[in-house]
């Protein structure tokens, strides 16, 4: 009797004590609630009530509901457009519609009054921001790092497995490419009881770009403009199919399949049935990115099967070219978040995203609370080891903790650029690449006097300035002289290009020029014309 | 005597087979689906699964019921799959009542506007704009109200009642009854197989649509029903393994891939659905023969 009596005093306690706390929190300043829509999805939010979340409230006073869309982004931008609702944040992959609709105020008057810190982020590429020559205004703040150093390179790809048995010979050209992955399968027609394949291509829908037409340029020196290559002295665009430079690279392939090293399914093969191989173990080189295959690879890693992945080397044409992975496009500024006309609290949303802004935000955003996700060493900011592997392993830390979730789309600094502390803006460093090196790829990269796959690649200080940034962004204005023959165009390579690269060697002469011909006909020369244009008026927007 | 014997069983072995392979090929797209869902999603990435899962795992399940509000959506499409039924079928049936009685005057201009929706609609902004305006949005009737009733579903029921002999009609109304009477009474049971029919087509379609609970009901999420959370949880999965350019994303390897959550999902959202099929099948089947070929 006693002790119950006792018991239900704490009771009385425990609930009267909650109450207040709950009562005391209610009783606390209530968070301005910012509607936001997000074009891509983030499955880790959780209604802003991770402790990054919270601490961003605490610390602006502001929460974000943030609605993603669940089927096609374009389709709910079209009814918020046609309902005239918007929320008060929108985060947009291309602002032509939603400028075209007069649904984002121009920041350039809350830039210059409350927007310090938004000026120190994005520094000169604040141009690049303005939306055309007729109207200068800036809608949106883009979502990219800003200086991100590129450590990571696609390249093209062998098996480690193949330059480890042949000796690590030297991989310039598509002749060492060559040589190496028919070396390799003579000596091993099969690999665990199925056929070894040398090349595979995929040529599933879009992806036909991927590991089809876009190698070309890549082999013969371009950066990544999309269907464009663009001369860095005139200016001048051409549908980079039509270079003659990338002929020698299909007359390559063409050879390739003549001598049996390139999968004879690469053209007809589904996404699915391309990874499968490549899980297999059994595709000794690639043309691809490595966002494509990375599944594959963490298949060939679960297996224990690390002499099956894949290293990235700076194959070219011949010793003429050279690899412009690494040339830096510059800003990119085509995607961002801007803030709607109809929001009522424009202002405290301009504050807040300038807040983001912040070196403050940049380092909660990024590496997490002080004492919980990183501490200060001697005034460097570490991951301790626990909470290291956390981040590294665990699938649920970001949705738990909230570090990294807040990064994109939202105004970002660069990885490798550091604060004044002297300390990296991101965790992202070089050093954090190498540790996730295997060690036969520290063993490869070893052998050719690497320390990282970009060490191989000519660096980023050897090319100019890309004043155009990459033209696959420039947005398509709907003009039909440059729409339709482009996509004629498109759809003809997916057709030709099989076509002449199966055919008999002897054939490949007579059915390229054809093919060209073909583009032209299609008016392919009007709608470079017009590109050129486009990315003339880019240059002047962004340089004057 | 005995070789026509033999020879009829050898064709009844024939038959079976056949009717067996039959059985298979239907079948094996779902018994792979299955496969998959069952199969470990890296090990899936190999390819060649068939019919049974290699590295066995319930990872595909977990993965999908660690996602909240699934109890609300399921609760959701099930009020919606019964409500919508119920009243559907009732408003469809009557309105097809009506236009089947001879004695309507208007039964060819009520048939034609019906035929009109069924080759002309809206389109998606004004039917929104619409929904909007009647103040529907984030309601729970935007799941039942504007597809109440369906023009081809009209027709159907209407295509079986006109098979009915008038006299059943005529003799009902001597003896005093008036249309609800008759309708309720004498029509609705005689109807029992094509409503059976049409009443699982209603479910179905109200079961398996998500579009207007993101639509029109994005915005609260106790509206939310099963097949919109699957489509989230399947995007994010998409997402969350192709979006590793981006940010901290590539640093945590996925929990699973989307074509072993895609699998998961589609066994978890047919499974209601099916287990209501075998009470209705002596119906259906009888209901598909009956309203197309008696006339």
């Amino acid at each position: 009797m006693q002790r119950r009596r006792a018991f239900l005093f704490h009771l009385v306690c425990v609930v009267l004590l909650v109450g207040l706390g709950v009562g005391s929190v209610l009783g606390a300043q209530k968070p301005l609630v910012l509607k936001m829509f997000s074009y891509d999805i983030n499955p880790n939010y959780t209604g802003f009530e991770d402790p990054i979340g919270r601490e961003i409230t605490k610390r602006t006073g502001i929460k974000l509901d943030i609605e993603y869309p669940v089927g096609d982004p374009e389709e709910r931008i079209t009814l918020m457009i046609a309902s005239g609702e918007y929320p008060d944040l929108i985060f947009h992959k291309g602002a032509g519609k939603f400028v075209d609709a007069g649904a984002f105020i121009d920041l350039t008057p809350y830039i210059e009054k409350y927007g310090d810190n938004i000026k120190k982020l994005y520094g000169p590429y604040l141009k690049r921001m303005r939306y055309s020559l007729e109207d200068p205004s800036i809608y949106y703040l883009g979502c990219f790092g800003v200086d991100s150093e590129i450590w990571d390179v696609s390249g093209f790809q062998l098996q480690h497995a193949v330059v480890k048995e042949l000796g690590y010979p030297p991989m310039r050209t598509l002749k060492d490419f060559e040589n190496a992955i028919k070396a390799y399968m003579e000596k091993y027609p099969t690999i665990d009881g199925r056929p070894t394949i040398g090349l595979s291509l995929l040529a599933d829908d879009w992806r036909f770009l991927i590991t089809v037409t876009n190698p070309a340029v890549a082999a013969t020196g371009g950066p990544d403009d999309g269907q464009w290559y663009i001369d860095p002295e005139t200016y001048e665009a051409i549908y980079h199919i039509r270079r003659p430079e990338e002929k020698e690279y299909f007359r390559w392939l063409n050879h390739m399949n003549d001598i049996g090293l390139l999968d004879p399914e690469s053209f007809v093969q589904k996404y699915d049935q391309y990874k499968a191989k490549i899980a297999q173990g059994r595709v000794l080189a690639l043309t691809d990115q490595r966002w494509q295959f990375e599944e594959a690879e963490r298949a060939l890693r679960q297996a224990g099967k690390f002499e099956r992945t894949y290293g990235s080397y700076p194959i070219v044409l011949d010793e003429r070219f050279k690899r412009a992975d690494l040339w830096d496009p510059g800003y990119s500024a085509s995607w961002g978040i801007g803030i709607s006309v109809t929001s009522k609290h424009k202002e405290a949303a301009f504050k807040f995203l300038d807040w983001m802004a912040s070196d403050e935000a940049q380092v909660l955003v990024n590496w997490g609370i002080e004492g919980v996700n990183y501490q200060v060493v001697n005034g460097k900011r570490v991951i301790p080891p626990e909470e290291f592997a956390r981040r590294t392993n665990d699938p649920n830390y970001i949705r738990e903790t909230g570090v990294g979730l807040y990064v994109y789309p939202f105004p970002q600094r660069g990885d490798g650029q550091l604060d004044p502390t002297g300390n990296p803006y991101t965790p992202t460093t070089k050093d954090y690449i190498k540790q996730r090196y295997s060690a036969i790829e520290k063993e490869v990269l070893a052998a050719y006097g690497a320390e990282m796959w970009i060490d191989l690649f000519p660096q980023k200080s050897e090319f100019p300035l890309k004043p155009w940034g990459a033209a696959w962004q420039i947005p398509t204005p709907m003009i039909e002289d440059l729409t339709i023959p482009l996509q004629r165009c498109d759809d003809l390579c997916k057709k030709r290009i099989p076509e002449i690269v199966l055919a008999k060697p002897a054939d490949f002469d007579r059915l390229w020029d054809s093919f060209q011909q073909e583009l032209i006909d299609l008016g392919i020369r009007k709608a470079e014309a017009i590109f050129t244009q486009l990315v003339k008026d880019r240059i002047k927007l962004w340089n004057d | 005597m005995r070789r026509g014997k033999t020879k009829e069983r050898l064709f009844q072995v024939f038959l079976y087979g056949v009717m067996v392979l039959i059985g298979v090929i239907t079948l094996y797209p779902f018994l792979n689906v299955l496969a998959i869902s069952f199969n470990d999603a890296l090990d899936t990435v190999k390819g060649g699964i068939y019919l049974w899962p290699r590295v066995f795992t319930w990872n595909n399940y977990r993965e999908v019921f660690t996602y909240p509000n699934l109890v609300i959506g399921f609760n959701m499409s099930l009020l919606r799959t019964i409500t919508g039924t119920v009243l559907g079928l009732i408003s469809t049936a009557m309105v097809a009542y009506v236009i089947s009685c001879r004695e309507f005057i208007a039964r060819r201009l009520v048939s034609a506007l019906f035929i009109l929706t069924m080759y002309v609609s809206g389109g998606l902004i004004p039917e929104f704009m619409l929904v909007r305006k009647l103040g529907l949005m984030n309601n729970f009737w935007v799941y039942i109200l504007p597809g109440l009733i369906s023009g081809w579903n009209v027709f159907v029921i209407r295509a079986y009642m006109d098979t009915l002999p008038e006299s059943l009609t005529e003799s009902a109304k001597l003896d005093g009854a008036n249309e609800l009477t008759i309708f309720f009474r004498i029509i609705f049971p005689l109807c029992k197989p094509i409503l059976a029919t049409i009443a699982l087509f209603i479910a179905v379609g109200q079961w398996n649509s998500w579009f207007d609970t993101y639509i029109y009901c994005s915005g609260n999420r106790a509206l939310t029903t099963l097949q919109y959370e699957m489509m989230r949880i399947l995007q994010d999965v998409t997402s969350a393994t192709t979006s590793s350019i981006y940010g901290m994303n590539e640093y945590n390897a996925p929990r699973t891939s989307p074509e072993s959550i895609q699998a998961a999902i589609t066994i978890v959202v047919t499974l209601p659905i099916l287990f209501v099929y075998p009470f209705l099948q002596k119906y259906f089947v009888k209901g598909l023969t009956l309203g197309a070929l008696k006339s």
